[in-house]
């Protein structure tokens, strides 16, 4: 019997807990959250749970538009700034800035809930998501760079995996092979601060390139030029269609079995890995991107509209939704529907499921290149500006309409000493 | 005799109030914002006279996109209108009634396709590794063709597409024109022992001046709103080479500086040029 009243009032504890638990969750939100959004996988599974947020919500519910990247950072940027009607954003490592100087969006955490412990997301991606000291978006996929290798293409060319740049570049040439639909490698040509600048960064770190010293900037150094040089000579043996191509063009060639290695961002694995999409299933190895490369650190996520958001009880409402399709719940459906590159937390990622769906070699390489990856664009409002500046004349450089590559450099240097000057003005 | 004058202005002018808003409204804010230094990133803004338009003669992505411009102007309106008018020509000339309006029907849906489908479609069509467009020469020579990323080649690739747009449907409409023609002038050009191009080039053609004259003003106007064709199929590369006007704006406004001054700075100058241009054209060819 006094077992069966501590049970009682253990049980009614839990209950009692649970139901307090909820009502912290629960919130009197109505109407629809506007969410826009670049496409995912994971955004388009979290749609089909539409009834649970609304119920969690007190009846909210929510719409996304979805948009290609480059037309997304468009948009958000066109939206945000002038009449501000979506109250979610998706935002990304490179505009964080520009976006969280603007007050175009408001801190999260003090509308992300509790209960979906932000500090569970992979710490780098936490990074890139910081901007002034506060954390402005809630990760929806995000990591570093892997170098992505077709083991069968290897072998029979005698090549060992390369883990220096020097080996990377020679196993290029070797593997490349044209006349049999193989080409060594596949880069993005296709201008832009998260395109062909994208990829062209981790040469540039890599070889000690620094953005600015102080306020000067300094792109004409040595490191600038050789990471440029050895950029356009490795284009000489990427996949046709990716000199003015960007992600799509790049990573659809290998999927396709016609690249035998490049350096991507890890999403690239979990499409290696689909055979809804990829011809090289079985067939790919990974490693850390090789040395002295640094890992492109990046993370794309949710942020909260501060123009659509007028109420501190709609922002709440927003940060409810963010917390909601972010949380370790909807993350664990990703890993449930194989959608790799929408994992995010440290909690999935290291959880006894994800190792037995992508194996112990997959988990090296990202262990390992987590200790590579590296911020390497610029950190602040006007990178888009310069790195889309820089993203022009790289796509000059590698279609051949201009040649220059040290006179390309000072150009953007003098555009950049042009950007310092009207921020002191 | 006054109510009946009146009262056609009653009820036109609610139209051409909301017209006059409509219109004037945003080209009022577009001068008035070219002539300050706003950014999208900021509230505060000061007016800085006419630097903007300076700077755009020594910027030379302006420059570069005055050349494209006017070069996809020229290229797509006449390509377009030799094409319609050949194409009018050999199915009034060749094709019997049934066929014609069978040919009419398929002629008309690539001008009804959505642009941005057009462009998706076009340029998975040119796709150097995968492109049904291409595959023939990479059959023949072994090598891939990649003509979206060949700066002498890019612009005319995505040029070939709106002209298949638009001159399969011009197209029927001058085939539709021939068709209203009285048959006696062309019969006696006949008996006169004229040959066929003779007859089109001297007696047909020469009395559809007008409705060609004001298809080619349509396709002119109809040239210069090419954004969206552009901006799927290339976004203005390689490099710069197929970066027309509207897109270094919509660039420099939206996609790179948020600098919405001098993204406005450039629109005001194309509508001023092409407000010259056009008045002067239409009557020169009116005159």
């Amino acid at each position: 019997m006094a077992l069966h009243n501590r049970l009682s009032v253990y049980l009614s504890g839990v209950l009692l807990s649970t139901a307090l638990a909820g009502s912290a969750f629960a919130q009197s939100c109505s109407g629809s959250i506007k969410v826009l959004a670049q496409t995912r996988d994971g955004l388009t599974l979290a749609e089909k749970y539409k009834g649970e947020f609304e119920k969690l919500s007190g009846g909210a519910t929510f719409d996304i538009d979805y948009l290609n990247e480059n037309d997304r950072r468009a948009k958000t940027k066109a939206d945000a700034s002038t009449v501000g009607k979506y109250n979610v954003y998706y935002i990304d490592e490179a505009n964080v800035a520009l976006f969280a100087s603007s007050k175009w969006i408001v801190p999260l955490l003090d509308y992300y809930p509790k209960q979906y412990d932000y500090s569970d997301f992979d710490p780098g991606r936490q990074k890139v998501a910081t901007y002034d000291g506060k954390p402005w978006f809630a990760p929806l996929t995000g990591g570093g760079d892997l170098l992505v290798y077709r083991k069968d293409l290897l072998e029979k060319a005698g090549v060992q995996p390369p883990k220096t740049l020097d080996e990377f570049i020679a196993a290029v040439k070797k593997l490349h092979d044209p006349a049999n639909g193989v080409y060594g490698i596949a880069l993005r040509g296709q201008r832009g601060s998260g395109a062909n600048v994208w990829r062209w960064m981790p040469y540039f770190r890599g070889f000690g390139g620094n953005w600015f010293e102080g306020n000067t900037p300094v792109f004409d150094s040595d490191a600038a030029v050789k990471a440029t040089n050895t950029y356009l000579d490795l284009f000489k043996y990427s996949a046709p269609g990716t000199q003015t191509g960007s992600w799509d063009e790049s990573v659809g060639a290998f999927l396709s079995g016609q690249v035998a290695m490049l350096v991507e961002s890890t999403p690239l694995v979990g499409l290696a890995l689909d055979p809804k999409v990829s011809k090289v299933v079985g067939k790919v190895g990974y490693l850390p991107p090789p040395t002295p490369l640094t890992g492109g650190g990046y993370g794309h996520g949710l942020a909260i509209g501060a123009k659509a958001n007028k109420t501190e009880q709609a922002k709440a409402c927003a940060g409810l939704f963010i917390g909601w399709v972010t949380s370790k719940e909807n993350e664990q459906r990703r890993l449930d529907a194989d959608q790799f590159s929408e994992l995010n937390r440290t909690s999935i990622m290291t959880s006894d499921g994800f190792a037995k769906k992508y194996g112990a070699d997959l988990g090296k390489a990202l262990a390992d290149t987590a200790k590579v990856t590296a911020v390497n664009f610029w950190q602040d409002p006007q990178w888009p500006d310069l790195g889309d500046h820089w993203g022009i004349e790289l796509e000059e450089l590698v279609t051949g309409t201009r040649k220059d590559v040290k006179g390309s450099l000072d150009e953007l240097n003098e555009f950049a000493k042009g950007l310092m000057a009207k921020r002191k003005s | 005799m006054k109510s009946k004058t009146s009262l056609p202005a009653v009820f036109i002018s609610p139209s051409m109030i909301v017209l006059a808003v409509l219109a004037f409204v945003p080209t009022v804010f577009a001068i008035n914002i070219a002539f300050q230094d706003k950014q999208l990133s900021s509230e505060d803004s000061h007016y800085v006279g006419l630097a903007n338009f300076i700077a755009l003669f020594s910027d030379r992505r302006f420059l570069n996109s005055i050349v494209v411009s006017l070069t996809w102007e020229v290229m797509t309106v006449v390509a377009t209108m030799c094409i319609a008018v050949l194409l009018g020509i050999l199915m009034f000339e060749a094709a019997s009634a049934r066929m014609r309006n069978i040919l009419s029907v398929v002629f008309l849906i690539p001008v009804l396709m959505p642009r941005v489908s057009a462009a998706f479609v076009w340029k998975f069509a040119f796709h150097p590794l995968f492109g049904l467009a291409v595959y023939p020469y990479k059959a023949i020579t072994g090598q891939p063709l990649d003509l979206l990323a060949n700066p002498s080649t890019a612009l005319a690739t995505v040029a070939f597409v709106d002209v298949w747009q638009w001159s399969l449907f011009f197209s029927v409409i001058i085939l539709h024109l021939l068709e209203s023609l009285p048959h006696e002038p062309l019969e006696a050009a006949e008996l006169d022992h004229a040959r066929t191009w003779e007859r089109y080039a001297y007696v047909a053609l020469p009395m559809l001046k007008i409705p060609l004259i004001s298809l080619t003003f349509v396709k002119m106007i109809e040239s210069l709103r090419s954004f969206d064709l552009i901006y799927v199929m290339t976004r203005g590369g390689p490099g710069i080479k197929t970066e027309t006007l509207d897109m270094y704006a919509f660039s420099q406004g939206f996609i790179e500086s948020g600098n919405i001054s001098y993204a406005s700075s450039m629109a005001v100058l194309m509508m001023v040029a092409t407000t010259i241009a056009f008045t002067a054209l239409w009557k020169r060819v009116h005159a």
